[in-house]
């Protein structure tokens, strides 16, 4: 049985990086698949980096926090320095291509570094709003963890009553997972 | 009689608190008594939002010695009732479950464990196995479960509440800031549909008749004038908590038969300890695992057979060295060399258990 695939998302607070984790993990369960999620939540709330540990698997996960995870994704300054604790040899890293500042704290040990203009793309071509749902798109493709169609369907379970009060917001978030994905794509 | 929130058997995904309120609705607990502190705030959180619909009540104290006391006077009047805490307000809790040792009084406690001493962090640990188990003056007259998933919350919280009703001693769920916080799946179920009666609950006081007439009187007692009612009273009590220890005692082992090294942890540690013993068994190397549920009482002879026959013992917790005083107290005699993993107040991961079990064995 392959072993569960471990994710580390990581922002600052308001980024919407749990709400990736936690829909994420919800489409997962929902396709039978085990999946465990845990914030960590310190004062984070108070202005720190938020980060989400997310595993998921055909098993039971183990220690529900890990050393070394299969894919980073870092959405700030600070979110690159704080988890590239979280990298080895067999980690993809990913990060936003628009951060500045941090080209001495890449990882140099990653399997695979992934710069992706993803807030660029969500303030040009959708809306901020849904930074973080193209970065679930992101997520999605790169891992594999769950479809994409799953995925779609675990936003509307979650967005669903926006949704029924502005039909738009539904194409908005299914856009920003379909560029998600496809940035990803591109690069992998 | 109001509708149960569950029925028949299903699969959910959700938070270890919610897990916990949901159990409690599931055991027939009829009243919380708490007091705010992370990491378990939503047990009360969930327990509130459901307790209207289904018949429940809920009281919000001053502090954590109210809410001990509460639910000590919950439990008086007959009332299957419980109460959360962790880390300070497990401390202050120390009070009134002293007093419910005192008069055996089956009050239920649910501990989220976070870091210590003092405030420390909201986070994690397992760090209040000594406060939890043996806390308070007197003599750990307790029964206390650590449990490692969402499965085990839901199944030890129902559990507590027949355990501590059954032997009439205090009954707590040792849980922690991870499984208070994580989500992951679990089935959830009507524990009476399966054939798990809740055990009747009775009053303490407030009984009809006149006492010492129409019915014995009730002395229930926490004060003492002379030295040797005191010692009668607390021998009795360990004879009593001797006595049911062997039923009460649960385990779980792996490979201890001809394991060279054999790691003992518990809760949420044990996760990444199985994890681990099970790569490296798949590799060939000869590790096994002993995870006591109860931290008290333990499964002392269970555990004193394992140390007998294991060459090593690696002791792995989030804490320095709670669980291993108490197991190194039932093994007292084994000759087994005795390792440690200790990481207070931080997580464990099962790289963490593989690295040191290699490091020992070589």
């Amino acid at each position: 049985m392959a072993k569960a695939v471990k994710i580390v998302l990581a922002g600052e607070g308001g980024q919407g990086v749990q709400s990736v984790a936690e829909i994420i993990a919800e489409a997962a369960n929902e396709e039978g698949r085990e999946a465990l999620y845990i914030p960590n939540f310190g004062v984070e709330q108070r202005g720190g980096v938020s980060v989400a540990f997310l595993q998921i698997g055909d098993e039971h996960i183990g220690s529900p926090k890990f050393n070394t995870a299969n894919i980073v994704v870092a959405l700030s300054e600070r979110a690159v320095r704080r988890t590239k604790q979280y990298v080895g040899s067999d980690t993809v890293f990913v990060y936003d291509s628009g951060l500045e500042g941090i080209e001495d704290d890449i990882p140099a040990n990653a399997r695979k570094v992934l710069a992706i203009p993803a807030l660029q793309v969500a303030s040009d071509e959708l809306t901020p709003r849904v930074f973080n749902i193209i970065i679930m798109g992101a997520v999605v493709k790169a891992t594999a963890v769950v479809t994409e169609d799953r995925a779609k369907d675990a936003i509307e379970k979650k967005l669903g009553y926006k949704f029924e009060k502005n039909p738009k917001l539904r194409d908005l978030n299914y856009k920003a997972i379909d560029r998600g994905a496809e940035l990803v794509a591109a690069l992998l | 009689m109001p509708e149960k929130p569950i029925k028949g058997e299903k699969r959910y995904f959700m938070t270890g608190n919610e897990v916990v309120a949901y159990a409690a609705v599931m055991a027939n607990a009829e009243i919380m008594y708490g007091y705010p502190i992370t990491p378990q705030n939503e047990i009360m959180h969930y327990w509130t939002r459901m307790a209207p619909k289904y018949g429940k009540e809920f009281l919000q104290t001053e502090d954590e010695l109210s809410a001990g006391f509460t639910t000590v006077g919950g439990v008086l009047a007959g009332r299957r009732a419980f109460t959360a805490t962790a880390g300070p307000g497990n401390t202050l809790m120390q009070e009134p479950i002293s007093m419910a040792e005192a008069m055996r009084l089956p009050i239920v406690v649910v501990v989220q464990q976070r870091g210590g001493p003092s405030t420390a962090t909201v986070i994690y640990s397992q760090q209040e196995v000594t406060l939890t188990t043996i806390g308070g003056n007197g003599e750990g007259f307790r029964i206390v479960y650590s449990t490692a998933s969402h499965q085990e919350l839901f199944d030890y919280t129902i559990k507590a509440f027949n355990t501590a009703w059954k032997y009439r001693f205090p009954t707590f769920v040792l849980g922690d800031g991870y499984q208070a916080k994580m989500r992951e799946s679990l089935t959830m179920y009507d524990p009476e549909e399966r054939g798990q009666k809740m055990i009747p609950t009775e009053a303490y006081v407030g009984k009809p008749g006149v006492p010492g007439i129409d019915r014995p009187p009730g002395q229930y007692r926490n004060t003492y004038n002379v030295e040797e009612e005191i010692y009668e009273v607390v021998q009795q009590y360990t004879r009593e908590f001797n006595a049911i220890s062997p039923e009460v005692a649960e385990y779980e082992s792996f490979g201890t038969e001809d394991a060279d090294l054999v790691v003992v942890s518990h809760g949420v540690v044990f996760r990444a300890v199985k994890e681990a013993v099970k790569e490296l068994r798949e590799a060939g190397v000869k590790v096994g695992y002993f995870r006591p549920i109860t931290l008290r009482p333990l499964a002392e002879k269970e555990l004193k057979e394992m140390a007998g026959r294991a060459k090593a013992l690696l002791m792995a917790e989030s804490a320095n060295g709670q669980l291993a005083r108490l197991v190194k107290d039932a093994i007292y005699g084994a000759t087994a060399e005795i390792h440690t993993l200790y990481k207070p107040g931080m997580g464990i991961s099962a790289e963490d258990v593989a690295v040191r079990i290699r490091s020992i064995l070589g």
